[in-house]
This record gives C-alpha cells, sequence and structure tokens, in this order.
C-alpha cells in the first residue's frame, strides 16, 4: 500500500514538476531587464494661415486642406501607412530591433493612432527608426494565410495588401487636388518590394530625438509622440507636381520617389514623455 | 474561465483518488456541483482570416450557441409569432431573402434588402450605413423596428420565460433561469458567430493554388487589379470587396459606387450627418455570391450580368463623393474614356470568379439549419 501510495504521488508530482518546469522557463527574466514604450501618431498639414513657422495643425479627413511646399493644395479621405521593424538605438550606437513590431495606421481608426512595443531592454536610448512599410521577407516571401497572429497587422482584410506578387501597400493616401480646376483625385498607394526587377519602395525613416532621450525602465512605459506630415509624400527629395501627377497604385519608379519622401520628412518626433 | 479550471482540477483529483482508493466514492458524488458550466465553442477559423475578436463578457458555449440558434429561428419574438430572423435570414439563400427590400411582419418593405449573414463575425461595422459597430449592439434592432418583427424585447422575454422549453437552456447556457433582453441577445449573437462561410472553391484555391478554371483566374486576377490605363487591365473590385471576407464590414468602409446622381436614400450620410458620407454603402460580402440576389442596397440589379454592366459601362462618374478608385478606374482612356470598360469576356470571367466563392457546404451545414424543422 505505501508503495502504491508512494508511486501514485510520483505519478502527480512528475507532470506537476513539468508543469512548473515549463512555467519557469516562459516566467523567469531574460538576463537583462525590459519595459514598454508607447507611441502616438498625430497625421497633420502643414500651417499655411500665419506668417512664420508656426506648428502643423491635425489632419482632418475630407476637411483639412494640405499645401505643398510650391502652393499646391489637396484634401484627403484615406490616409493609411504601415510601421514595422522599430529599432531603438543607444548613444554608444548599440540597437535594439523589437521584434515582429507590425502596425497598421489608419486616420480614420482612432485606435490605431496609438501602440506599444513590449520587452524592450531597459536603458536611455538616444534613437528610433522604422521601416515605413513592411519588410521584404514578410510581405513578399510569406504565404497571406500566415498572416494571423503576431502578424495580425498584416492580414489582407485590412485592404492593404495586392495579390499579384507585390506584397502589401505600404501607405496609402487617397484624397482630392483643389488647386486645380476642375478638382481632380488623388491616390498614392505605394508598394513593392523589390522581386522580378520590380521598384523597391521599402524605405526607413529616422526621425531625430533632438535633445530627447527615451528611457526604458520596467516601472516606466515612455511615450514617443510621432507627427507625421501627409504633404511631405509631394515634397522632399523628389519634390512632385500633383497638376500632372497620374496617381501611383503599383510598384514604380514613382512610388519609390515617393517613398523617398517619406522616408526623408514625413516623420518628427515632438515629445517623448518619460511617465 | 476560472470556474472551468476548477473543475479541471476537481476532476483530475477525483482520478487520483480513485486511483488511490475506492472507499471513498462516497465523497466524490458529493462533490458533485449543481449547474455544470457550459462548455466553450471550438470556433474554426478558415486559414488567412483575421483572429476574431470576441467579447470577453460573452465567450462562445456550446450551450449558448445551441440556445442562440432555437431564438434565430423563434417566431415567438415576433408581435405576431410569425417571423424570426430566419424569416428574412435563409441558410440556403446564405442568410438572406431572395428580395429586393426586406418585408416585416406587417407587410412593409424595408429601404434596404437583407444582408447576408456569412462571417458576420468579423464585421466591424454592421447594416448597410453601419448604423452599429457591433453584432451585439446591432441585434435588438430588427426585432424591435416596427418594420421588421415589431416587437419589443422585454415582450419577446416573457413570451420565452413562460414556456417549459427555454428557462432550461439560459440555465444551462448562463447559469440562470431567469431569462433577460442580454441573456437573450447574447445567445442569439453566439450563434451568429458561429455563422463561418470559408470552405468555398476559391478558399481550397488559396491553400493549394490549384482547382479554378482559367477563366476563374482571369477573372481572380481582375478582381485583385488596380487598373494602369492602357498598361494593366483590372475590374477593381479588391477596393471594396476586400479579400479574403470579400466585403468592407471589416475595415469598416463605405463607398458610393456611383448608382445614382442624386440619393433618395443617404447611407453613411444619414448616420454620420457629413455631407461627404451621402450616398455611401458597406461593399457587403460577395461569399455565395450567386445565393444572394437581388443586388445593391436597394436590390436593383437581379442578376450577376447587371451589376458588372454598372461598374464597366454605367456608373454616375459625376456622382458626388464618387470612389476615387472608380473614378480613376478606366482601362482605356483613349478609346473607351470615363468608363471602367470591361470587354464582354472580362466580365464572365470575373462573373466565373465570383461564383467559386459559394460554399456549399455553409448552406447544407446542420449546425445552422432550423431546429424547430425535422
Amino acid at each position: 500500500m505505501k508503495n502504491r501510495t508512494l508511486s501514485a504521488l510520483f505519478l502527480l508530482a512528475a507532470p506537476l514538476a513539468l508543469f512548473s518546469g515549463c512555467k519557469k522557463d516562459s516566467d523567469t527574466p531574460e538576463a537583462t531587464s525590459t519595459g514598454s514604450v508607447n507611441f502616438t501618431v498625430q497625421n497633420v498639414v502643414p500651417n499655411t494661415n500665419v506668417v512664420g513657422v508656426q506648428p502643423p495643425t491635425p489632419l482632418v479627413l475630407n476637411s483639412s486642406v494640405a499645401t505643398t511646399s510650391t502652393g499646391e493644395t489637396f484634401t484627403v479621405s484615406t490616409f493609411e501607412y504601415y510601421l514595422s521593424n522599430i529599432k531603438f538605438t543607444k548613444s554608444d550606437g548599440t540597437t535594439y530591433a523589437a521584434p515582429d513590431t507590425y502596425f497598421l495606421v489608419d486616420q480614420a481608426t482612432a485606435k490605431t493612432l496609438s501602440f506599444t512595443v513590449p520587452n524592450v531592454p531597459t536603458g536611455d536610448y538616444t534613437g528610433v527608426s522604422f521601416i515605413v512599410g513592411v519588410d521584404a521577407q514578410r510581405t513578399g516571401l510569406t504565404n497571406p494565410l500566415d498572416f494571423t497572429g503576431k502578424l495580425e497587422a498584416l492580414n489582407q482584410a485590412y485592404n492593404m495588401y495586392w495579390t499579384w506578387n507585390s506584397g502589401h501597400i505600404f501607405l496609402k493616401m487617397e484624397g482630392t487636388l483643389t488647386s486645380t480646376n476642375p478638382t481632380k483625385p488623388l491616390t498614392c498607394h505605394i508598394g513593392g518590394w523589390g522581386n522580378n526587377s520590380t521598384p523597391n519602395a521599402i524605405v526607413t525613416a529616422t526621425p531625430a530625438f533632438g535633445s530627447n532621450k527615451l528611457t526604458v525602465r520596467t516601472d516606466k512605459a515612455p511615450t514617443i509622440a510621432l507627427q507625421a506630415n501627409v504633404a511631405k509624400l509631394f515634397d522632399g527629395p523628389n519634390p512632385v507636381t500633383l497638376s500632372t501627377f497620374m496617381g501611383a497604385h503599383m510598384p514604380s519608379a514613382q512610388s519609390v520617389q515617393i517613398a523617398q519622401n517619406y522616408a526623408a520628412g514625413m516623420f518628427s518626433v515632438t515629445q517623448i514623455n518619460t511617465n | 474561465m476560472v470556474r472551468r479550471f476548477t473543475h479541471i482540477g476537481v476532476s483530475i483529483l477525483l482520478l487520483a483518488g480513485t486511483a488511490l482508493s475506492s472507499c471513498k466514492k462516497d465523497k466524490e458524488e458529493a462533490i458533485d456541483p449543481v449547474i455544470p458550466a457550459p462548455t466553450p465553442y471550438t470556433l474554426v477559423v478558415p486559414a488567412g482570416f483575421p483572429t476574431p475578436v470576441i467579447p470577453a463578457d460573452n465567450p462562445l458555449t456550446n450551450e449558448g450557441v445551441a440556445l442562440g440558434r432555437m431564438l434565430f429561428y423563434e417566431t415567438k419574438l415576433s408581435s405576431n409569432n410569425t417571423m424570426s430572423c430566419g424569416s428574412c435570414h435563409q441558410q440556403n439563400k446564405a442568410f438572406t431573402d431572395g428580395l429586393a427590400k426586406a418585408v416585416g411582419v406587417d407587410g412593409i418593405a424595408n429601404p434596404r434588402g437583407t444582408m447576408s449573414l456569412a462571417n458576420v463575425m468579423w464585421s466591424n461595422t454592421l447594416t448597410w450605413d453601419g448604423a452599429f459597430p457591433t453584432l451585439d449592439a446591432q441585434a435588438h434592432k430588427p426585432i424591435e423596428n416596427p418594420i421588421e418583427m415589431h416587437q419589443s424585447l422585454a415582450v419577446g422575454v416573457s413570451k420565452l420565460q413562460n414556456t417549459t422549453t427555454y428557462p432550461p437552456l439560459f440555465e444551462a447556457a448562463f447559469g440562470t433561469r431567469t431569462i433577460t433582453s442580454d441573456l437573450l441577445l447574447k445567445a442569439l449573437t453566439q450563434f451568429e458567430r458561429t455563422l463561418i462561410s470559408g470552405n468555398s472553391r476559391y478558399d481550397k484555391y488559396t491553400k493549394t493554388q490549384q482547382g479554378l478554371s482559367a477563366d476563374e483566374l482571369a477573372g481572380l486576377k481582375l478582381y485583385s487589379t488596380h487598373i494602369s490605363p492602357r498598361i494593366v487591365r483590372g475590374a477593381e473590385c479588391f477596393h471594396c470587396h476586400t479579400l479574403p471576407l470579400t466585403s468592407s464590414n471589416f475595415a469598416a468602409q463605405f463607398f458610393n459606387n456611383g448608382l445614382d446622381m442624386t440619393f433618395t436614400d443617404l447611407g453613411r450620410g444619414g448616420v454620420t450627418g457629413l455631407p461627404a458620407d451621402n450616398g455611401k454603402f458597406v461593399a457587403p460580402t460577395l461569399r455565395n455570391i450567386t445565393l444572394t440576389a437581388p443586388y445593391m442596397h436597394d436590390g436593383r440589379f437581379t442578376t450577376l450580368e447587371q451589376v458588372l454592366d454598372h461598374y464597366s459601362d454605367h456608373v454616375q462618374m459625376n456622382s458626388p463623393g464618387l470612389d476615387v478608385n472608380l473614378i480613376q478606374g478606366v482601362n482605356d482612356p483613349i478609346f473607351n474614356p470615363g468608363r471602367m470598360g470591361l470587354t464582354a469576356t472580362e466580365k464572365r470571367q470575373v462573373i466565373a470568379f465570383l461564383k467559386t466563392l459559394t460554399d456549399s457546404t455553409f448552406i447544407a451545414d446542420k449546425r445552422f439549419s432550423d431546429p424547430f424543422k425535422p
């Protein structure tokens, strides 16, 4: 009887040990401690109402008027883009690349205008970078049936995907050019990841922190306030004249030029709030 | 959840106890609780579909779904006991009714047609104009609407409370014999969330890259292609009828597809009050489209050929707020300006593809059928 009890106890204890063993592994913190970093995104249009440098004004769909550096104007009905592969840089040049970071920012959906990157090693960071769009591995070489779970934001159902071997639409802006008479529709669907010698529009933005520092602690979740100026799609290294612009809706040289524009100047860090 | 785990814990202990000795039998029986917790429903999500979001306060259970199925087909929820949800949402028509405009208990027609419930779990906006953001918020409307089932939920609840059938079913699903409007809607939406259609020939193609004919594949390519005038021919369907759900309910987007120059039905604009939204409607699912005629919010087209003719040749290009993809979607601006201009072959190919979206297992699935019929 005693032996039976002991072996029964062992049978009970063995799986328990296994369970607790498994749990321990995942619960034990890594050698480095981590914290979260929050992001907020505010899409804006340039402020042209007053002389001098004025802060841009928040984008209101179908209402705000965006003005390019050459004075052409447009309104925006749709403005969506992916931010992915978020990477933080320390002053010593070391970096932390947050895995599986894919966020779809959609001006029409308030909850997409903020997101959180978890498990960032604690420390003081002096820079951030991200792909405006999706990396080639995920957008081009991953079966679209696998865009679930951690890759949920990449699901085709979000209406940011081309089926024909072209991958995701990295950035989508639709609106109306209002500085022509008559007005004309404006569409910018930017994508292309460089397969089959198609143009590659995967670009990285590195908005400067300035004097700000990002302080990540286990008990502090700092917030990086990003601002995205929609007029910068057409200004920057490759100015686009909208009156003769035919729209972009497939991988093309012009899509790459617009991608270079938004990589260079669309994003800025307006504030870093250390809670 | 806590409760379920407790049960699992108890059964493990019981098993262990049984293994140890048989003299503790009496004690086991005493532990049995009064009402067993409902069993979680196993939801099978088709490959490639987004991860469904189910409200934390209404998890799917076998008991809740079974009750919801009965309520879906329960005519006591209408004022004269003649109509149920299933009267307009008929399974053999992919949960539509074959009418241009839905007709309620008093014989009065709605301004719009019945929408399919296929994959309604993924709808982040409900009804043609997005009047409701969630299924849970929407479910009471057709029951209480005077031109639909025309009965307050409270009256329906008391009718059900006075049966011998329903109180035990609510007890099994929710742990109480006291029926409330809230629990009734919860059961109903649990059932509706199980109405998943993801087993069409197109779905099989997405997994195997096989099984579609040359015409069907050509149609899929047209469906999914943005036009580059005189360079790439397309039909632009995917902008609004986004794969894999083939609707805009998930993205909660609304479009003016150029049916009219002026709007007798303001659609989305009637909800938001924004002039820019006038004449815009959700792009409904195209899954099982061969079963859900007539088409458009007011059922003005009876065939898919008429629908393709509309997009190809009859879009009101000056309709205020017309979707930009339709304004710019001109295949040949030189020889057929201002029109999408699909050829007869291209129209036939798009329709051939649309027919691959029919899911014969969905309309025959016994889990979704009327439990009151043999």
